[in-house]
């Protein structure tokens, strides 16, 4: 833990050429800008196929026959596969539900049947063409609650059964009799008692939409193999190290014959943390042709076929004592778990955070259920269950301050969690700069003289009326503890000129993490920025990582990466000491010197002093090793357990405008006070935020991946509706540093916690603005207009069982 | 795959109505209705792929005898960028204006808008409200033949016209309005920029004092072809713009409104859109 409260001492002492908290261009921005990077799009390895999968447009449906023989008599194809020539294809995702190719039956739209390897896209494409299919259609199931029904059609009805090459047989996913893919229970207090005891008690049912990453890089993969057999994949993913795994496992050999290589990637937000079936079929059609196969998505695709957000169904009841002293929550939510089991099903993990330990809350009940259906799956999507959970947590903040007559405000500063509180659920708030984030949010947007000046146009006649909101958040801070090891490592090397190479397990996916370690590392060992490369792509160099997600990168690799410069300044200042005749205590690094610490004077030039430890008799490089586990724990059966090394904190309060005669939610303004630990680069932390505000406010506002009868029917920008550069409200962000113990230089993860609030606050200043309460996602015009006029259609929980 | 097979570019009209007179010709011009078009299957190419672009007489915004001529490549910037249409034809600049981003205006043309007839084509209700013709070039037996139509009988259907194969549309032709008209746009799209109409409205009328004549009024986007909206102008017509003639036009306009639910808008919400825009348009005139 402790190497790093000195390391902030340090800094502070020589704050005047610090590069914490000064505004850094990303490493990567020029070549960005300047299109030069070379996404996977831009790969082309020689020799290489064209893959194109074959999908199903059929919402269920057994699979009478398929022929192929049409598609492979077609001049420039090079295979047609279907599942009968990959009988050892194993099951994929999270509850390995999930054969990549579908033997005999579909569950959605978007199941892959086929696949082409080819010279060229278009000889693909007219393959797939020729591919006959006869389907009998299957009634389907595209509403969870009708999924519940004891006469509902079966989905996963039947064992997946998995025969290995010896011809033994496995049961590799279990019959769901019910339709039910997975249940989460969680539970604290006394909820009765509570609820007895409470002097308001609101209850209502929310329903969150379904909406997409909208990657600008779409999916894609190059899958290789080499003369010995070994795996070589390009490939986006956001775990590469756990997906090598998985990869051999499916391909039966040792995961050291794996090697994924990512390119730069654009954009995840959590759609590249699971496998999805287009990956092993890239590489099935490489082992079919002996070729490397290219497969990469067109946009339409990438809409169709890759993770959403998780819709929700949420029930919550929540109660406060006539002072404002929260009581009890209890919360059903039914996740509509689609035709197979991705991230999103686990989504309650942090939902259940949220609603036991954002304020304190005495007693709890958290329940999921989980239900298979023919609609899309949901992967994990930034914020990860959190916006849904923010959503109707953040609503029945306003009601029950409502209730009870007091201000909203107030209201949660009475029962916002403090620094040291360990809740319930076994969180424990090392730092915490909650109420600080509360008042300070507040303060800057006025909001509780605005707040009380809006209500008071809900009857007059004025079309456009204003409004605020607020909502807050917490989030996991420091990694979340998921797996086995949390961990990441690093190798650090510094050459004959002092330049550094620093190889760091943890991925870039645009969140500006390469910059942020190289000014960690170049903090620690006085140097400047452009001495430090860093390499961070190779799974055949990288040291492990768990992968990047959880918005733990700046929080795991960062204290990885000090830790690797921190024994390399030992390794460097102890040689000088010895050149030197001086004390190690008496010496430090700065601006590619050895300096005297007390007066700062020059008295070795790094590259030279390197270069003399390297050509000497005894020779030696500068070369070190980390690795950094966070000291957080593992959840029990209960759900109980400190699941992150730190935690993070924000309050938003938008300001809206609301035209009572179209419907349109214009956002004026977002206010946002985030405790992030610290602020390393002050440019990369403010991008973070305000690309999350806008992800935020799609979410709220503009972005509805419709789905009806399980077909998605806007499957292109035109119709699903990306915020623009027009609509980008004016924000004022600031930073709370409650410099946390653990995080690097007392910094806390930031990636996921600016998207999760703006809807709840949204929803809050709709009501501020008009006296509607909206219960449904999301405040299109349509929507809005609706519930203005009484039109909208009621969101109600009636699940039979 | 495309199954193009030649590709012209004629320089003049005479060349290219010839081409046209041989058949199974995709006329191109701005190409971005084309394009995404054919890319994504609704519409596919036929062996000749014609670029218009380069035929002169296709260009030109000019006014004689009473009369502006738009030529059938005028690009919505060029619409934008002229004082002419600013002034005289508001309602159009203001269609102009809020039609999708700069680098499709600089593409897409006022021919292909109206060629491509789209129920939410912007630069059609303004236009309607215009009495604006067609000009359709064609070369039936060895000499160009040209037609006129009203654009309200050359629009037929979504994505339809009365446009015969052999025919090129050669330029719009406004009659120049009368002292005293105004015309105004307003376009429903669910952002500021870059969206396809929800509804439109156009309006075009002569104003004299408070009375309203020849008053013209078209709907976007609720039907299957923009519209010129007859019980609407009806109401308003010949009467002074007070609250109960912009009361009587509301009704009516909700009235003869029969639009379709899409993913864009339900029916009930466009006809409530309907109603609620021509009320802040005609509140608007009252009021200035
Ligand atoms: C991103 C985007 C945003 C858009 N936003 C809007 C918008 O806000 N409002 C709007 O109204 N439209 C919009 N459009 C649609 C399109 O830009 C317009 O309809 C445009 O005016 C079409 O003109 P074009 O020159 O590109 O036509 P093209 O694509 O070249 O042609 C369209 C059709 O007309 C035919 N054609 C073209 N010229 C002639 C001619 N002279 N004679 C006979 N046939 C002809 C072509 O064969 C084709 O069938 C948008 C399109 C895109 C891609």
């Amino acid at each position: 833990m402790g190497p790093l409260q000195k390391t902030r001492a340090d800094a502070a002492a020589r704050s005047s050429d610090t590069l914490i908290g000064t505004r850094i261009p990303k490493k990567d921005a020029p070549q960005k800008a300047s299109g030069r990077t070379r996404y996977i799009d831009d790969i082309n390895v020689p020799g290489q196929l064209y893959g194109k999968i074959l999908r199903s447009g059929q919402v269920h449906a057994k699979i009478r026959s398929i022929d192929v023989s049409a598609a492979r008599a077609l001049p420039g194809v090079h295979a047609v596969i279907t599942a009968a020539d990959v009988p050892w294809q194993r099951p994929i995702g999270v509850a390995k539900d999930h054969l990549p190719l579908k033997p005999d039956r579909v569950r959605s739209p978007r199941d892959e049947v086929a696949a082409v390897a080819a010279d060229s896209e278009d000889i693909a494409e007219a393959a797939l063409k020729l591919i006959r299919v006869d389907y009998e259609p299957l009634p389907p199931v595209t509403d969870a609650r009708a999924a519940l029904k004891p006469d509902a059609p079966l989905l996963h009805g039947d064992d997946l059964v998995w025969t290995g090459p010896d011809g033994r047989a496995e049961v590799v996913h279990a019959a769901s009799r019910d339709n039910v893919a997975m249940t989460f229970k969680y539970a604290q207090g006394d909820i009765a008692r509570a609820e007895a005891d409470s002097a308001a008690v609101v209850e209502d049912v929310f329903q969150l939409h379904y909406v997409t990453h909208c990657c600008m890089g779409v999916s894609g993969v190059i899958a290789e193999f080499d003369a010995s057999d070994n795996l070589l994949l390009y490939s986006n993913t956001q775990v590469p190290f756990l997906h090598k795994r998985e990869f051999a496992e499916m391909l039966g050999i040792d995961p050291g014959r794996v090697r994924i290589i990512q390119p730069p990637i654009g954009g995840g937000f959590g759609s590249k943390l699971d496998i999805y079936p287009f990956e092993p079929i890239a590489i099935f059609l490489a082992r079919a042709t002996g070729r490397p196969v290219k497969l990469i998505f067109t946009r339409e695709e990438e809409f169709l076929a890759s993770p959403t957000r998780q819709p929700v169904l949420l029930k919550l009841r929540s109660g406060c004592s006539a002072d404002g002293a929260l009581t009890f929550r209890a919360v059903e939510t039914l996740h509509d778990n689609g035709a197979y089991t991705s991230w999103g099903a686990t989504t309650p993990f942090v939902m259940m955070q949220t609603i036991s330990s954002l304020y304190r809350v005495p007693s709890c009940d958290y329940q999921t259920l989980a239900v298979y259906t023919n609609n899309p799956y949901s992967g994990s999507f930034r914020g990860y269950g959190n916006l849904q959970a923010t959503f109707a947590v953040e609503a029945h903040m306003d009601k029950l301050a409502e209730a009870i007559g007091m201000d909203p405000l107030e209201f949660r500063l009475k029962n916002a969690q403090d620094p040291g509180e360990t809740t319930p659920q076994g969180m424990n708030f090392k730092s915490c700069g909650f109420k600080e984030c509360l008042r300070i949010a507040a303060e800057r947007s006025d909001y509780q003289q605005k707040r009380r000046a809006y209500r008071q146009q809900w009857n007059d006649s004025s079309i456009l009326k204003r409004g605020v909101g607020m909502a807050s958040m917490l989030h996991v801070g420091g990694g979340a503890k998921i797996y086995p090891s949390d961990g990441c490592g690093t190798i650090l090397k510094m050459d004959d000129f002092a330049h550094l190479t620093l190889i760091t397990g943890a991925s870039e996916i645009g969140q500006g993490s390469e910059t942020v370690l190289a000014m960690l590392v170049c903090e620690e060992l006085g140097l400047p920025l452009s001495s430090v490369s860093v390499v961070n792509s190779d799974t055949d160099i990288t040291p492990w990582d768990v992968g990047v997600h959880a918005s733990r990168t700046t929080f795991i690799a960062g204290n990885s990466a000090i830790g690797a410069a921190r024994k390399a300044k030992t390794k460097i200042l102890t040689a000088a000491a010895g050149k030197l005749d001086m004390e190690i205590a008496a010496l430090d690094l700065q601006g590619g010197y050895v300096i005297a610490r007390a007066t700062g004077e020059r008295l070795l030039e790094l590259s030279r002093l390197i270069r003399s430890l390297h050509f000497s008799d005894k020779a030696e490089l500068v070369m070190t090793t980390y690795y950094y586990e966070p000291p957080s724990q593992h959840q029990d059966k209960e759900f109980k357990g400190d699941v992150s090394a730190a935690y993070a904190w924000g309050t938003q309060v938008v300001e809206i405008e609301v035209d009572t005669q179209t419907g349109i939610v214009r956002l004026l303004k977002v206010t946002a006070a985030h405790d992030v630990g610290r602020v390393l680069n002050r440019l990369g932390i403010e991008g973070q935020v305000e690309g999350g505000v806008v992800m935020g406010q799609g979410y709220a506002l503009t972005e509805n991946l419709i789905v009806e009868n399980g077909v998605i029917r806007n499957p292109n920008f035109r119709d699903y509706k990306l915020v623009t550069a027009p609509e980008i409200p004016e924000m004022d962000i600031s930073f709370i540093e409650s410099v946390d113990g653990e995080g690097p230089q007392g910094a806390k993860g930031v990636g996921e916690a600016p998207a999760i609030c703006v809807a709840a606050a949204v929803g809050n200043a709709i009501y501020n603005a008009t006296g509607v309460r909206m219960y449904g996602l999301p405040f299109t015009p349509e929507n809005v207009y609706r519930a203005l006029h009484g039109q909208a259609k009621p969101v109600t929980w009636d699940i039979g069982a | 795959m495309s199954d193009i097979t030649a590709y012209a570019a004629p320089r003049s009209l005479d060349e290219a109505v010839s081409l046209l007179q041989a058949g199974d010709v995709t006329i191109l011009a701005g190409g971005t209705d084309l394009t995404p078009q054919t890319k994504s299957g609704k519409l596919t190419f036929r062996p000749t792929l014609m670029n218009i672009r380069r035929v002169p007489e296709l260009s030109g915004l000019t006014e004689s005898g009473g009369v502006m001529r738009i030529g059938a490549l005028t690009t919505i910037s060029s619409l934008l960028a002229s004082p002419l249409i600013h002034e005289r034809f508001n309602g159009l600049w203001q269609a102009c204006d809020h039609f999708a981003s700069d680098q499709i205006r600089n593409a897409a043309t006022i021919g292909g808008n109206i060629c491509n007839a789209s129920p939410a084509g912007d630069t059609l209700t303004p236009l309607l409200t215009l009495d604006a013709r067609v000009v359709l070039a064609s070369k039936p037996n060895g000499s160009i033949v040209r037609r006129t139509t009203p654009l309200g009988e050359f629009l037929t259907g979504p994505g339809r016209t009365a446009r015969q194969p052999a025919e090129l549309l050669e330029a719009i032709e406004i009659p120049m309005p009368p002292e005293g008209f105004f015309s105004a746009f307003f376009k429903f799209g669910t952002r500021p920029a870059l969206d396809i109409s929800v509804i439109s409205i156009a309006i075009g009328a002569v104003r004299d004092g408070r009375k309203l004549t020849r008053v013209r009024i078209a709907f976007g986007a609720v039907a299957p072809t923009a519209i010129r909206a007859a019980a609407t102008e009806a109401a308003l017509e010949g009467r002074p713009i007070d609250a109960a003639a912009i009361d009587a036009a509301v009704a009516a306009a909700v009235n003869e409104t029969k639009p379709v639910s899409d993913v864009r808008a339900s029916s009930w919400y466009r006809r409530e859109l309907v109603g609620n825009m021509l009320r802040r348009m005609l509140d608007h005139v009252a009021n200035s």
